[in-house]
């Protein structure tokens, strides 16, 4: 019976536990020995110098907490009947199982990232890799959420680790105001969130989804519409707190922001980790607790708002990421886009059962292109010539072919071109939208993607047929082994995704249909 | 009138004329004073739910430490911090119209609530009287919420950690590249040596190397 429940959390325990190992080593291990002019001197800083075994500590670690899943899914949460005993407040599923591989890559990935990244940018803090690792936990426990107790604490357990990540540039004005601006708004979004679930609970006397769902099932059965003002205006609440967190417009104005100034390894985890777990909730909660027919339909509940935040993310998004002059900018709006697309799936889990996997499907190939783009940007530039903007990249092409071939796959699977993930995660979205008679929506869509391709493609134009102009800042890439094996295996996802997607399509309807 | 209607009337004045005080007053220490009253009368207003455990919780955390906090960083600032110069005009702009529009918000939120005459609101029955005692709450945290209770010690952890993140400054010592050992080269440094040097020459490099060739 224990035992059940243990091997239950076992993924996030072991992250958890992980992290607690990686504190101790950060903080007790040898003071690195400087070499060089500086020889002989002992570093006063404890975290110092040792960001290389930090970062493998906690990308075996997290990569660890991803196999923990897959095995548990093997396995199969069915068979563990005691774990039942968690519910509401953690619901292990074929869901959660998936979002917390999910998480677990992308974090995984992140970390590589920052091995690379944070020496080379004489951002060598210990602190960085705990944060990371406890941040998945939260995310990964905000996924499992039945609940909107563990829900709340789990999503500000991810989310304070992801400040502090911002924030790790001490003295750069644009980091400090990254991290203010994410921290303020990021608390004004929990808080909507948690008055969303104060109103639940005063309307149906339910904190848990499924108690939830039941409370507003049992409203007024006769009417039509779900005559109750205290459950609309939480739906209203919640659906904006969390469309902070997978940043949809209109609620999008701190991403472009928070994304440039931060650190780009913590770009990446926002943009793929915390969008992941933001989504992972939204699908329960509005499939659990709002499915109520009459709030899921198209005139009385929440498919009207998650449309319109999706039409509204992908055309404003769109539009402004091909005005950007600094690739950074443009990926941060491509993931606003992103987020559009992914909601497009969110309203067909309305109608159709092939919602949920299309959405899971989505994110699983925006996770891997992603970290590629990110990456391949992190492996573009060095301390002092940064891949900042398009000029920047101009003729990367053939002075680095290895760095530009990487970083063109990641923008064409963005893209949704055929042979890679993108194209099959955007196609399994539309036609879920499809079956739901959502055509309007695909069309949107379908425009949207075109629009993307232009400032994806640009990157590219930049690389390989532009010629830098004499004396113009260039960037260098780096030499990081860390990178390079976060770039090999974000690829062979994007690959492996995009041309035999069987395997990783069944394994997300199996998920979604776990999910009901 | 009872007398438990009469005590609610009281708490809620005083918390809601804080909060106005809070929002309103110009100088900081008001706004913090205002903060403070407000929290008294919210901790009221949970003795009246038989709450006690959380009205000493209330008064503790945020009276007593939270709202001093408060003060520490006003006296740290100095009480003039708040004036800013140059953009006081749009920052006037910007908050009478975020008032107008939560205005605006709780009319409409208002509105709905009056709208619907049929509304069914959950009867939530009479409050036990033991409901709020430390016990009962020590039963809930060690009892059935055990889970977000235990998820609670991560956040305190991501908390503390972040804080000193955040906190502390930079290395004293800034680290050397480990070009030294060949592993560590596989790892670090540019990715092609000549791109150790500026990559392309400049114009006028470019101009100086053609007349010297001429």
């Amino acid at each position: 019976m224990n035992f059940d429940i243990l091997l239950a959390v076992s993924p996030i325990l072991a992250v958890a536990i992980g992290g607690l190992l990686l504190m101790l080593a950060e903080a007790f291990g040898k003071p690195m020995v400087l070499t060089g002019p500086q020889a002989g001197l002992v570093s006063t800083d404890a975290g110092a110098g040792r960001s290389d075994e930090l970062a493998l500590g906690s990308a075996v670690i997290l990569f660890a907490g991803a196999l923990i899943s897959v095995a548990l899914w093997k396995v199969g949460p069915e068979s563990l009947p005691g774990a039942a005993a968690l519910a509401p407040y953690l619901i292990i599923d074929r869901f959660t199982l998936f979002f917390c591989f999910l998480l677990c890559l992308g974090g995984g990935l992140a970390s590589l990232l920052a091995g690379g990244y944070l020496p080379e940018h004489n951002l060598d803090r210990g602190e960085f890799f705990p944060l990371l690792v406890f941040s998945t936990v939260g995310a990964m426990a905000v996924a499992a959420s039945g609940d909107f107790l563990s829900f709340f604490v789990a999503l500000e357990t991810m989310s304070l680790g992801v400040y502090c990540m911002i924030g790790l540039r001490r003295g750069n004005l644009r980091a400090s105001e990254a991290s203010l601006k994410y921290f303020l708004l990021g608390s004004f979004a929990a808080a909507l969130t948690l008055m969303g679930g104060a109103l639940l609970y005063g309307a149906t006397g339910h904190t848990d989804f499924v108690g939830i769902g039941q409370g507003i099932a049992t409203i007024g059965k006769s009417t039509s519409a779900v005559n109750a003002p205290l459950v609309l205006v939480a739906v209203a609440l919640v659906i904006a707190g969390l469309a902070f967190k997978i940043s949809a417009v209109p609620f999008h104005m701190w991403t472009p922001d928070a994304y440039e100034g931060a650190p780009t390894p913590t770009t990446t985890y926002m943009s793929v980790a915390v969008k992941s777990a933001a989504f992972a909730v939204l699908l329960r909660i509005l499939v659990i607790g709002f499915g109520d027919p009459r709030l899921a339909s198209w005139g009385t509940g929440w498919p009207t708002i998650v449309a319109w935040l999706s039409v509204l993310s992908m055309i404003v998004a769109n539009v402004i990421a091909g005005r950007q002059e600094s690739v950074k900018r443009m990926l941060a709006y491509s993931s606003i886009a992103h987020a559009g697309y992914t909601l497009i799936g969110v309203v067909a889990t309305m109608h159709s059962g092939q919602g949920t996997p299309s959405v899971l499907f989505y994110l699983l190939t925006y996770t891997v292109s992603t970290v590629g783009a990110f990456g391949a940007l992190i492996l573009c530039g060095r301390r002092g010539a940064e891949a900042v903007s398009y000029e920047d990249l101009a003729g990367l092409g053939k002075r680095h072919p290895a760095a530009a071939l990487a970083f063109s796959l990641f923008l064409l699977s963005l893209a949704g071109v055929p042979p890679t993930a993108g194209f099959f995660g955007k196609l399994y979205v539309f036609s879920a939208a499809v079956d739901s008679q959502l055509n309007v929506l695909v069309v949107i869509g379908l425009l949207n993607s075109v629009i993307g391709a232009y400032y994806y493609l640009r990157v590219m134009v930049y690389m390989y047929m532009r010629e830098p102009e004499p004396g113009a800042p260039l960037a260098t890439p780096m030499r990081s082994g860390f990178v390079v094996a976060a770039l090999i295996v974000a690829a062979v996802f994007v690959l492996v995704c995009g041309i035999l997607p069987n395997t990783s399509l069944d394994v997300a309807a199996a998920a979604g249909l776990s999910h009901g | 009138m009872t007398v438990g209607n009469v005590f609610f009337a009281v708490a809620s004045v005083v918390a809601l004329l804080g909060a106005f005080m809070t929002i309103a007053s110009q100088s900081p220490v008001r706004s913090a004073v205002g903060l403070l009253i407000t929290i008294v009368g919210i901790a009221a207003l949970f003795l009246m739910l038989n709450a006690q455990f959380l009205a000493a919780i209330q008064l503790i955390v945020y009276a007593g430490a939270v709202v001093v906090l408060f003060v520490f960083v006003i006296m740290l600032l100095g009480p003039d911090a708040g004036d800013g110069e140059g953009t006081v005009a749009r920052a006037r702009v910007a908050r009478y119209g975020a008032g107008a529009f939560f205005a605006l918000l709780a009319a409409a939120a208002a509105h709905l609530v009056t709208r619907a005459p049929d509304a069914v609101f959950t009867p939530f029955g009479a409050v036990d009287p033991e409901h709020g005692s430390v016990e009962a709450i020590g039963r809930l945290l060690f009892g059935s919420d055990v889970v977000p209770f235990e998820l609670a010690t991560a956040l305190l952890i991501v908390a503390v950690v972040g804080a000193i993140a955040v906190a502390r400054g930079k290395p004293h010592v800034r680290r050397q590249s480990k070009s030294a050992s060949p592993t560590a080269r596989m790892f670090h440094g540019p990715l092609m040596a000549r791109d150790a040097q500026r990559p392309l020459p400049t114009k006028a490099e470019k101009a100086a190397k053609a007349a010297g060739g001429a």
